[in-house]
């Protein structure tokens, strides 16, 4: 017979994992630094852990993860509040709203993204991808390559444009079928 | 859209904004709804891509385990093949001549004598080609070179 604490534990795993990569996003969302996001989902994901015990089955999980991320995201912009690399509290709200409406949309163009990837030069692909490597420097990237910081940055940033708009192609000729 | 906006909120993305920049995006985007769905829009894809360099580097990791392990084929036949080719071809010989009939004067062919050598001659012929591979293509590093489409 299974532990109950077993049970409990495979239930909050099935349902984190269902709906970690939107999680994700969606702190991505909010925190303009990378480095930031990260923390934030680590904390997330503790959180969501140390109260599930306490969660009501019948309640919709996602919706409740939803809320915790956000309270997170806006607990660490507030602890950066003197940063003026952050946007403020007004906007981060309407971002986070908008983005939890657009969470359809959302999923689809990371359905569409394998599909775009694919399609670009193998060289940009490899490019992309390297680039977004945990441990990558860009510094390090552009030396190898031969190629400035600067040059290595505005080549990320057409490729990038260019799946998106890949992306958002996509999609919209998914919604129209 | 202006095109520097794609700019502007890829540098806010990758953290090489100035303040200045910063705050003249948070103006624009607190007036405009479709500029608010195309920063939403890039912070998506930048998550996305986090997501995909990493499966990208789980799947590299394993075909290089899986390589170590099962070393690619060549594509010509290594000595190996060919002594399971002649221990093959030496197995239906055997079979052959053991099923043959003693009288020399036979013109009659028995049909599953015709069977078993029409079905080992296949079988031969078969080795003749370039063995399968070890592994499934989707695991193969090279899949990804074969006929790739250029963006439209």
């Amino acid at each position: 017979m299974p532990d109950l604490n077993d049970q409990h534990h495979d239930q909050f795993l099935r349902l984190f994992a269902e709906h970690e990569m939107a999680l994700r996003t969606f702190v991505r969302l909010l925190l303009p630094s990378r480095g930031d996001a990260s923390e934030v989902m680590q904390k997330v994901a503790v959180v969501l852990w140390q109260k599930f015990a306490k969660f009501d089955a019948t309640r919709d999980f996602r919706k409740w993860a939803f809320g915790v991320a956000r309270y997170e995201a806006l607990a660490c912009l507030r602890d950066r509040a003197r940063d003026r690399h952050v946007f403020d509290d007004e906007l981060v709200g309407r971002l986070a709203d908008e983005a939890e409406a657009a969470g359809q949309r959302h999923e689809a163009q990371r359905e569409a993204l394998e599909t775009c990837l694919q399609k670009l030069p193998e060289r940009q692909r490899e490019l992309v991808l390297t680039a977004y490597t945990k441990g990558t420097r860009m510094d390090e990237l552009a030396a190898q390559r031969g190629q400035t910081a600067m040059s290595l940055y505005k080549m990320l940033h057409r490729i990038r444009q260019a799946l998106l708009e890949c992306v958002r192609r996509t999609v919209s000729q998914e919604e129209l079928a | 859209m202006n095109a520097d906006w794609h700019e502007q909120i890829q540098r806010c993305m990758t953290g090489d904004a100035t303040p200045e920049e910063i705050a003249a995006l948070q103006a624009a985007l607190n007036d405009d709804a479709e500029l608010r769905a195309l920063y939403l829009d890039y912070m998506n894809l930048d998550a996305a891509l986090g997501a995909a360099a990493e499966t990208a580097a789980i799947t590299e990791n394993e075909t290089g385990r899986i390589t170590a392990f099962f070393p690619r084929p060549s594509a010509r036949l290594s000595p190996r093949y060919w002594g399971w080719l002649a221990a093959t071809a030496a197995c239906a010989a055997l079979i052959v001549f053991s099923m043959l009939p003693k009288h020399r004067n036979s013109v009659r062919v028995r049909p599953d004598i015709v069977a078993a050598i029409s079905a080992t001659e296949s079988a031969i012929a078969r080795l003749s080609v370039e063995p399968p591979s070890l592994f499934p293509a989707w695991a193969s590093p090279t899949a990804s070179l074969l006929d790739q489409p250029r963006i439209p």
